[in-house]
């Protein structure tokens, strides 16, 4: 893959051959389109045929690239590229209104031409780096990207623009630390190319793309598949149930951001409520003075939970819901594989039975036979005829069987990472959040224990506070009075035994 | 005010030393002595305890056969114990029932015979300022009920600590006296008098619409003042319970939202193998973070209706103020009446000058001079008019000196007994908020641990 775009397209046409081939049976037959998008999964599987070709060896070399693939997740020392994507701008020409994204990269490998590189990229541009990765690298799972509209905001809001801006560079970093999808062909084209040069990419693949995705989900579930392994099943019922409840939590989650920040307005006009009576209260001013300063620290640590969860827990969340859907549409494409697998395995299947069929028949009656043929060399044309099909098959199934066995691992390690990549991410937006309300709570404390103090400076009349549980636990003060009476006793017995001696 | 009396005495009161009724009415004379000698001397409420223990709902036929549904409260009096020791007194601890409408008879004959006292207030008719939809809580709701009995046990304590109205004797047989109350307070004739001064309420608002015909020439500075203050505290509190109100239906909001978070998690929880547990367990504590809420609204919404009271003290010291203006106008009506009265007399020995085109000028130009009969006897009667003025506005002067006296005097008390109030009531709420910010530290330390153990 070392010219762009050459080694799909020109591999497509040889492979397509022996696709036809292989799936001259009666479940896919007439469908051209059907037979394209099968095509194309092929061309996209490339490199996966020429191996198979070239190598005699059943070990894959896909398998091995797996084992460095998942071994290479964990540490994060071996990464040797790093990319940022910042500065939203807004852009308006004549024609359309629209916002790049600056991308900023820093790499270490030989194939890029520079160590670093600066562009600025466009939505679409995200968006159509997203469909080539997912086109050239169906047995993985591709991070996703933050969804297209939002009702609520403006398209090009700030706020709207910089919420977009770190959910692509979280998209991006997430690719960059794959140790398959960062070395794909088309994410270096994002990386590197300039605007023109992208562009020119994107117009060669626009067609296919379309095609592609739309009857990708009819097909694959139009078909049972026979023995799916159960561990696909769970993780298909997971993954759903794992959506349903990050949407439930993101519902939660914004009802609560609704509430807290009527909450917060409340609260910012609170204290200057207590400013104003303080005018009218002269022996209060301070109390009241005193009330409105912490109901302000209150108000103000309430804004930092709002912002802090809208930065760092929301965007999450909604990422793993996206995520989810990924995870579905991967599964989807991995039955895709296992299916085409089957048919084939059924095809030789039939092959073989109308072998042992024509090994058994009598060919007297046969079309053959009839147009005066010698039986006997009907049947052994048709046998040899079926035998070199079933070979074919063989080879087939062979090839489908290893393409469907280095999806399985690709996706393995692939929903290994995510599943670990879930558990670190969501256990730090949870800790994130509670830390978030302990810092609200601690801030809340002390702003109202300054007001105690102050009332009781205030009143020095004033019996102590009806309640002690402000500055120190009941029980914690009973403690030291005891053990102090303890010690008296104690230093009472000394004295005692001092003067007996 | 014609409400049937609920008051049948037997089945009413009952006495829980005596059981045996026969010796109850000395009995309850002996206490109802005690109390009348101790409010003398001392405020009542530093030696008798009151309380409105119970509450119960009641249907009753009326008269029309229309049917009388009410609740009534259980009050309770008896004597503080001192030095922990018992006082045996016979009748204590005494206790009867009442119902709202009777609480109010009492203080509108309090108002009315006390003018310069800032009057308690009773707890609100209707409630206003809450939090939460108060449009499906009717009379009877429990809650409702529960802060009228704790708003007039309010009431009864505030009267029994004032220096002055503790001693009223029909306050005293409202705590004691089951039967009959209502005929003595009706004998009082303070309705008459309510009247009067409702009378001069309507004309007061009348007059405020007209505003210009009803300008004192002298106001006093010190009332103006207190009117004008009485009117900011009333606006300051509301403002102040307003934004409660929207912060503790937001605040309940926020915790009872992340209830939700409980059963997503343990929803959750199931599918996950490592982070089961410690989703399980956060859940369980957002579960607390849902609950604990409830216990802080109780009291939050205890302090807020403390607060609330003094909207209304509020009102009592307009009232107060109000009393004044219309006392102020009434001798400086007297006052006028007297000046033109003399104005007259003036005229007539000649000692002033008459308007030329007045009607007495016209009167002689037309008849020619009046005879000295008639002149003389005009003259005595003006001087006895004269005199009739004069004490009124004496009597009138009287009065307002000394209401103003007692007024500012009362003033002063309530300044006190508002401050000492405000700062218990700031106290409590601090504390409250202090404990809340503590329980969230907890809860939320606790939660992150169970994160952490995802």
């Amino acid at each position: 893959m070392a010219t762009s775009g050459d080694s799909p397209a020109s591999s497509k046409g040889e492979i397509s051959d022996t696709t036809r081939e292989a799936l001259a049976n009666p479940l896919t037959d007439d469908d051209d389109e059907e037979e394209e998008i099968l095509a194309n999964n092929h061309a996209e599987g490339s490199e996966t045929v020429l191996a198979t070709t070239l190598k005699e060896d059943s070990q894959n070399p896909d398998l091995q690239r797996l084992a460095i693939n998942s071994l290479g997740s964990d540490d994060h020392d071996t990464h040797d590229i790093f990319i940022t994507v910042d500065d939203p701008q807004k852009h308006v020409t004549k024609m359309e209104t629209y916002a790049t994204y600056k991308v900023s990269t820093r790499t270490t490998r030989g194939d890029f031409d520079h160590p670093e590189y600066t562009l600025r990229r466009r939505y679409t541009d995200f968006l159509w780096l997203r469909q080539k990765l997912e086109e050239t690298q169906p047995t993985h799972l591709v991070p996703p990207l933050p969804e297209k509209h939002s009702m609520k905001l403006d398209r090009f809001s700030e706020e709207f623009l910089s919420t977009r801006q770190r959910a692509l560079n979280k998209f991006v970093t997430r690719i960059a630390e794959h140790p398959t999808l960062s070395f794909n062909e088309y994410f270096k084209i994002f990386l590197t190319a300039k605007a023109w040069e992208l562009s020119s990419h994107r117009k060669q693949s626009a067609s296919i793309v379309t095609r592609f995705g739309s009857s990708f989900k009819a097909n694959a579930s139009a078909y049972m598949l026979k023995n799916r392994s159960p561990e696909y099943t769970m993780m298909g019922e997971y993954v759903q149930t794992f959506g349903d409840k990050m949407g439930s939590v993101d519902r939660i989650s914004q009802r609560i951001l609704k509430e807290q920040t009527a909450y917060q307005e409340a609260l910012t006009n609170f204290g200057p409520a207590f400013r104003l009576w303080s005018d009218w209260e002269v022996e209060m001013t301070d109390i009241l003075n005193a009330f409105a300063t912490s109901l302000e620290s209150c108000a103000k640590a309430m804004e930092e939970v709002i912002e802090g969860q809208e930065l760092h827990y929301v965007p999450l969340i909604k990422e793993y819901i996206l995520y989810a859907d990924c995870v579905k549409s991967v599964l989807k494409k991995r039955d895709l594989f296992q299916m085409e697998y089957e048919l084939a395995v059924d095809e030789i299947n039939r092959k073989k039975n109308e072998r042992e069929q024509v090994k058994i028949s009598d060919q007297n009656y046969s079309i053959g036979a009839i147009m005066g043929k010698n039986p006997q060399d009907v049947k052994e044309q048709k046998g040899v005829k079926l035998e070199t099909q079933i070979d074919k098959l063989q080879k087939q199934v062979e090839f489908l069987n290893d393409k469907t066995e280095c999806a399985n691992a690709d996706l393995k390690a692939d929903l290994d990472r995510w599943h670990r990549n879930k558990r670190r991410d969501t256990k730090e937006a949870f800790i994130g959040m509670a830390e978030r309300h302990i810092t609200y709570y601690e801030q809340m404390l002390s702003g109202w224990e300054t007001v105690m103090y102050v009332l009781r400076d205030q009143d020095l009349e004033l019996p102590e506070p009806p309640h002690p549980s402000f500055s120190s636990s009941p029980q914690q003060e009973t403690q030291n009075s005891s053990s102090e009476s303890k010690e008296d006793s104690w230093v009472k017995v000394e004295a005692d035994a001092v003067e007996e001696s | 005010m014609a409400v049937s009396s609920p008051d049948d005495s037997d089945s009413l009161r009952y006495d829980s030393d005596e059981i045996s009724g026969s010796g109850d009415e000395a009995k309850t004379r002996n206490f109802a002595d005690f109390i009348r000698e101790t409010s003398k001397t001392r405020r009542l409420s530093d030696h008798v305890e009151i309380l409105v223990v119970e509450h119960e709902k009641r249907t009753e036929t009326g008269s029309m056969g229309m049917k009388d549904v009410y609740t009534a409260y259980l009050i309770e009096s008896r004597i503080r114990e001192e030095n922990g020791k018992k006082k045996q007194v016979a009748g204590n601890p005494s206790s009867l029932w009442r119902r709202y409408s009777e609480f109010e008879m009492l203080r509108n004959y309090l108002v009315v015979t006390y003018p310069y006292v800032i009057v308690p207030p009773l707890p609100e008719k209707r409630m206003t300022i809450m939090w939460q939809q108060m449009s499906t809580v009717d009379h009877f709701d429990a809650d409702f009920v529960e802060r009228r009995r704790l708003g007039l046990e309010t009431f009864l304590q505030r009267v029994a600590a004032h220096d002055e109205v503790c001693q009223d004797h029909l306050f005293h047989t409202f705590l004691l006296q089951g039967e009959n109350w209502k005929d003595s307070i009706m004998g009082t004739g303070f309705q008459a008098k309510n009247c009067l001064s409702l009378l001069f309420l309507q004309q007061d608002s009348r007059i405020k619409n007209l505003n210009a015909s009803f300008r004192l020439k002298k106001p006093d500075k010190r009332f103006e003042g207190l009117k004008i203050y009485a009117q900011e505290l009333r606006n300051n509190i509301s403002a102040i319970l307003k934004i409660r109100a929207k912060l503790a239906g937001t605040l309940y909001g926020i915790h009872k939202i992340h209830g939700n978070y409980g059963r997503v998690f343990s929803e959750w929880s199931g599918i996950e193998k490592e982070m089961g547990d410690g989703l399980q367990s956060a859940g369980h504590f957002m579960d607390a973070y849902k609950d604990y809420i409830d216990d802080f609204m109780n009291e939050e919404e205890q302090i807020s209706d403390q607060l609330k009271e003094y909207i209304y003290f509020a009102d009592s010291l307009k009232a107060v103020c109000r009393k004044q203006e219309v006392m102020q106008y009434e001798l400086e009506r007297s006052e006028d009446l007297l000046s033109s009265k003399r104005l007259q007399r003036d005229q007539l020995i000649g000692k002033a000058p008459s308007k030329t085109l007045s009607l007495q000028g016209m009167r002689s130009k037309i008849f020619g001079p009046e005879k000295p009969e008639t002149k003389d006897a005009r003259l005595r009667q003006l001087e006895d008019q004269i005199e009739e003025a004069e004490e009124a506005v004496l009597r009138n002067q009287r009065e307002i000196m000394s209401f103003m006296d007692h007024a500012l005097s009362e003033v002063e008390r309530f300044k006190k007994q508002k401050g000492a109030d405000l700062k218990e009531l700031f106290i409590s709420y601090a504390v409250l908020q202090i404990k809340m910010a503590k329980r969230g530290i907890t809860l939320w330390t606790n939660t992150k641990e169970c994160f952490e153990k995802m």
